[in-house]
């Protein structure tokens, strides 16, 4: 009786391990962002972080159809633009709701958005690098809510294969360059956006 | 005896073949080309960045190798003062990222025109700027090796063997003058065997090593105008 608790005791962790081999992986994006060493503009500029940009998570499936990994990376664009609005505007406040932005009295409400997310893993691609791509919607209104711009960013990040380190390892470091891309091609090409460009010279 | 002529025999043959692979491991080439457009010299007080080009979509150059040959650089006859890659690369942030980089001395000559970069710059004391572009690349790969385990032990047969090229490009500017001063290619081959009697023997052919010494020898000397 004992012999055959143990056996089924053995079988259940066994399907157990391997249930837990086949489950999918989650990846936090964790990195540090330098300060960008631009020429702020003399702006006052609140910032909306929407919940889908909060929560936003992207699933990597198989070849087979399976979850394969779940990419958060939410939080790292937020503390992203945080470290980079800063260097950009005179002054930068967050507001939980775009309510809140008159209150606040800014000159503009920026709102970045995810429209889309891909990865590129070598065992697919069959290259010797880890890609990230990323589609951003760039949102800048008054504080009144009236139309300033809207235009897309795209960053790209890719890291070498390396022998010793992890798919989750290198999807963060592919992840990580390409927020560092995203922060170097927004901070410069901020005010060379024509609505944006429009907008400054008539302040 | 039978038994005992059979374990010696295996013995020497393990013994010439270890000797033979090892003389073999260290059988690695290294061609260095300098070009030189422009003179040289450091003041004790200036230093040197060395950066790695990655804005090629199949490859990149790996911060590893540039720090290799950053570290040789700072250090034995002649060293200069060298700044560490990542920390050069946050300061400027985001004038240095993959896709901001300036790719000739034209878009540097630009770039000095912010005022921020140009007090960086003179902050670090940079006096040349070094660009690091190239891989590693294995190929040949031929053999195969064959490990098993059962109740009484286990162990490895076969033999592989494959051919490393590692080819590294490094072109210096002159923050000063603002141009290109000399290019120095450094390109190192070699073949490593990993033969398998029982336990697998690795005997591998240090390519990136000695492109990384031989390339950072040869840019001291560039840098110092020897």
């Amino acid at each position: 009786m004992s012999s055959a608790k143990f056996l089924i005791r053995l079988a259940a962790l066994l399907g157990l391990t391997f249930l837990v081999g086949c489950g999918v992986s989650t990846v936090t994006i964790e990195g540090s962002f330098p300060t960008p060493n631009i020429s702020k503009l003399p702006l006052n500029v609140a910032v909306y972080y929407d919940q889908s940009l909060r929560d936003f998570a992207y699933m990597e499936y198989s070849e087979t159809g399976a979850q394969e990994f779940n990419v958060q990376s939410g939080q790292s664009h937020i503390a992203l633009f945080n470290a980079v609005l800063p260097a950009m505007f005179d002054g930068v406040v967050v507001i939980d709701s775009l309510d809140d932005a008159v209150a606040a009295e800014v000159d503009a409400v920026f709102t970045p958005l995810i429209e889309e997310f891909q990865l590129a893993l070598p065992t697919k691609t069959k290259l010797d690098v880890y890609e990230v791509w990323i589609k951003y919607n760039m949102r800048l209104a008054t504080a009144e809510g009236d139309y300033i711009a809207d235009w897309v960013l795209t960053s790209y990040g890719k890291t070498p294969t390396e022998t010793f380190r992890s798919t989750e390892a290198a999807i963060n470091d592919a992840a990580v360059v390409a927020l560092r891309d995203l922060a170097s091609s927004f901070s410069l090409s901020f005010a060379q956006v024509p609505e944006v460009r429009d907008w400054l010279a008539q302040l | 005896m039978f038994e005992f002529i059979n374990q010696s025999h295996v013995r020497s043959v393990r013994g010439v073949l270890l000797a033979a692979l090892a003389v073999l491991a260290g059988c690695t080439s290294t061609t260095v080309d300098e070009f030189r457009q422009g003179e040289t010299g450091i003041a004790s007080d200036e230093a040197v960045v060395i950066l790695g080009r990655r804005q090629a979509s199949d490859y990149e150059t790996r911060s590893e190798f540039v720090q290799c040959v950053g570290d040789r650089m700072a250090r034995g006859e002649g060293a200069i003062n060298v700044v560490p890659e990542q920390e050069f690369v946050d300061a400027m942030f985001p004038w240095f990222e993959p896709r901001t980089a300036p790719l000739r001395t034209r878009d540097l000559e630009q770039l000095m025109a912010e005022n921020v970069v140009a007090e960086k710059m003179s902050e670090f004391g940079i006096r040349y700027i070094v660009w690091l572009d190239g891989f590693t690349e294995t190929t040949d790969r031929q053999g195969s090796i064959s490990c098993t385990i059962g109740p009484g032990g286990g162990g490895c047969f076969g033999f592989g063997t494959w051919e490393d090229d590692a080819n590294f490009d490094a072109r210096v500017w002159d923050v000063g003058s603002l141009t290109n001063v000399g290019t120095i290619n450094t390109d190192a081959t070699g073949q490593s065997y990993l033969p398998a009697l029982v336990v697998p023997i690795p005997l591998i052919a240090r390519v990136e090593a000695n492109a990384c010494s031989r390339l950072a020898t040869q840019l001291k000397d560039f840098v110092n105008g020897s």
